[in-house]
């Protein structure tokens, strides 16, 4: 009787528990949320959280802050890294997935390393490279930029991918008569699809997040939807229920785009080195 | 008329010939197949990474600063380091301490909220899959639209935060000002981090196989013990690989701070990579000392990285 009545206690404070943390993660993402659909007046008061709702802060920002061109850019630019990056990365993860050669892994370690490089430390040559070259604020440079990351992450990715097909199938093909090249595009490829996919959607919300070659690579024209908050730091009086419009805009697509991959999400998070 | 029909112009000159076949790239690539499909990934991250990196050092020994012509600068050999470490730099010293400081406390604390979360979760429970959605929130969401999240909420006389304080406890917390901005800062990381490292920490426990924990029941452990011998030790390779993750991450940490304080107020967030940031763009334009500073940021990083490198090929290669 009384471990039956501890068990319930120990049941339910781990469930209220649980309840807590999930509402804290959440929680910065919903009063963001709460403040972008109140009106200028109601921005200044937290204590209320019933109210008409409104979208005026949405046509406000999409009127006057130019929020479409930011979107534009920001989606081109992740659009051609990862399409870029995928067809490389694919290519390479082939390479070391069903090749043997000397010093392989020394290689593709190395590769792994350059994902973590400071983009503190990058961002200066590329400013003063971009800076001569004239391809300061243009999409290429962003372009570029993101490659350097998302190039060693999808090699990693599709490696682990590729790895997990049975050489069988492609042996298969090769007997046929298909090259190399062929049993990588017309078998290996749909195979991994879903892990294609998977390192695809990784790959753009690594780029439409990324924050400190945008600031420093774009002024005008090439400027991505991340470096809009930019707008709010130095004003004063800021205009809170338009920031709080701007924040939902740039962060609901990486939502529903991390939704999609939530099964490799552990995976995508450790480059594939924890299978998940 | 005539050139159209010369064997240039004709079909066949577009395709590979005999010639082709034997010509030395082509009997390179057909002894080294995997070349052809891991050179060019190679070549566009040595472009990409080596060589700015290799400009990266070239800059910081010179005294180039933003708007000059690039003929202006003038070597100064090392200079600028001599400045950093010598402490005529008064602000980097106070930068590596916060930056350390910042790295070690959010990663032992994200570490420890952590593994007290994937404990929690790592059992049965209804809703599951909507307790994981959550926490992917904080894991993916943009992080420059953190910062400005947790600016909203932290704001002193409008933000819910102090809202809630207040009406709890009638007090008002300046959460930026110069005695709290680094512990609120912090408090943003760990809001951010700790759900990466529960959801780590909770697929090795999931992985975890079930024989030794039968064992240690039959030799009679306690719970805290089979925790302690058994569980601890099964996992230390993947906790080693989640703390070197974090820790290299928070060391190069920029978004978060520089929407949330851009480093202030005065210097009291001001991390390693928010002091290039200063030095270099914000007011000054002295590029060439930025470029020393990130240098030394690069190597605290390929320190790390190396470290953390090791530890996967480990875990790979078991």
């Amino acid at each position: 009787m009384c471990s039956s009545r501890s068990k319930l206690i120990k049941r339910s404070t781990v469930g209220i528990a649980i309840t807590l943390i999930s509402i804290a993660a959440v929680f910065p993402l919903f009063w963001m949320l709460l403040v972008s659909l109140k009106t200028r007046v109601l921005t200044y008061d937290p204590s209320i959280w019933l109210f008409k709702p409104t979208l005026e802060n949405y046509v406000t920002v999409f009127r006057e802050r130019q929020l479409v061109r930011f979107m534009r850019n920001s989606g081109i630019v992740v659009i051609a890294t990862t399409t870029l990056s995928l067809v490389l990365g694919s290519m390479a993860a082939y390479g070391f997935a069903r090749f043997s050669f000397r010093r392989k892994e020394d290689l593709a370690f190395w590769i792994l390393s350059l994902r973590m490089l400071p983009p503190m430390a990058t961002v200066i040559p590329f400013f003063v490279l971009a800076r001569f070259t004239g391809l300061l604020d243009t999409h290429l440079i962003l372009v570029l930029a993101y490659m350097t990351f998302n190039i060693p992450f999808s090699i990693w990715m599709m490696r682990g991918f590729f790895e997990e097909i049975p050489r069988e199938i492609e042996e298969a093909a090769l007997v046929d008569g298909c090259s190399h090249w062929q049993v990588l595009v017309r078998v290996l490829l749909p195979l991994a699809l879903p892990g294609l996919t998977a390192t695809a959607i990784f790959c753009v919300i690594q780029s439409w997040n990324e924050f400190a070659f945008a600031l420093f690579l774009t002024g005008v024209n090439a400027r991505t939807l991340p470096t809009t908050v930019t707008f709010f730091l130095s004003v004063t009086g800021v205009i809170w229920g338009e920031m709080a419009a701007v924040g939902v805009v740039t962060a609901l697509p990486v939502l529903v785009f991390a939704a999609l991959v939530q099964r490799y999400m552990v995976r995508g998070l450790s480059f594939g080195a924890i299978k998940g | 008329m005539e050139s159209f029909h010369s064997p240039l112009f004709s079909r066949r000159g577009f395709q590979p010939t005999a010639m082709n076949e034997r010509t030395p790239v082509r009997s390179w690539l057909s002894r080294n197949p995997h070349w052809a499909y891991i050179l060019p990934s190679v070549i566009v991250l040595v472009l990409l990474t080596v060589l700015p990196t290799v400009f990266l050092y070239y800059v910081s020994t010179t005294d180039y600063e933003l708007g000059q012509f690039w003929n202006e600068h003038h070597r100064v050999g090392l200079e600028n380091f001599a400045r950093l470490f010598s402490g005529r730099d008064t602000e980097f010293w106070p930068s590596v301490r916060i930056s350390l400081l910042f790295t070690v406390l959010a990663t032992a604390i994200e570490f420890i909220c952590g593994f007290g979360v994937a404990i929690l979760l790592n059992r049965d429970f209804r809703w599951k899959s909507l307790v994981f959605a959550c926490l992917m929130v904080p894991i993916t969401i943009t992080p420059s639209i953190v910062g400005q999240m947790w600016k909203l909420m932290y704001n002193a006389e409008y933000g819910v935060i102090n809202f809630v304080v207040g009406s709890l406890f009638h007090a008002k917390v300046v959460w930026l000002g110069p005695q709290l901005a680094f512990t609120s800062t912090l408090l943003v990381d760990i809001w951010q981090w700790t759900p990466f490292l529960a959801l780590i920490i909770y697929a090795g426990l999931r992985a975890l196989p079930a024989e030794p924990y039968e064992a240690a029941l039959v030799d009679g452990a306690t719970a805290v013990q089979s925790f302690r011998y058994v569980t601890l030790p099964l996992l230390r390779p993947l906790l080693t690989l989640a703390v070197l993750f974090r820790s290299m991450d928070s060391l190069k940490l920029f978004d978060v701070p520089f929407v949330l304080t851009q480093g202030g107020p005065g210097s009291a967030t001001e991390l390693l990579s928010l002091h290039v940031y200063r030095l270099g763009f914000a007011q000054t334009g002295w590029v060439a000392r930025a470029s020393a500073t990130a240098v030394v940021l690069l190597f605290l990083i390929v320190l790390l990285s190396q470290m953390l490198v090791r530890q996967i090929r480990r875990e790979v290669d078991a």
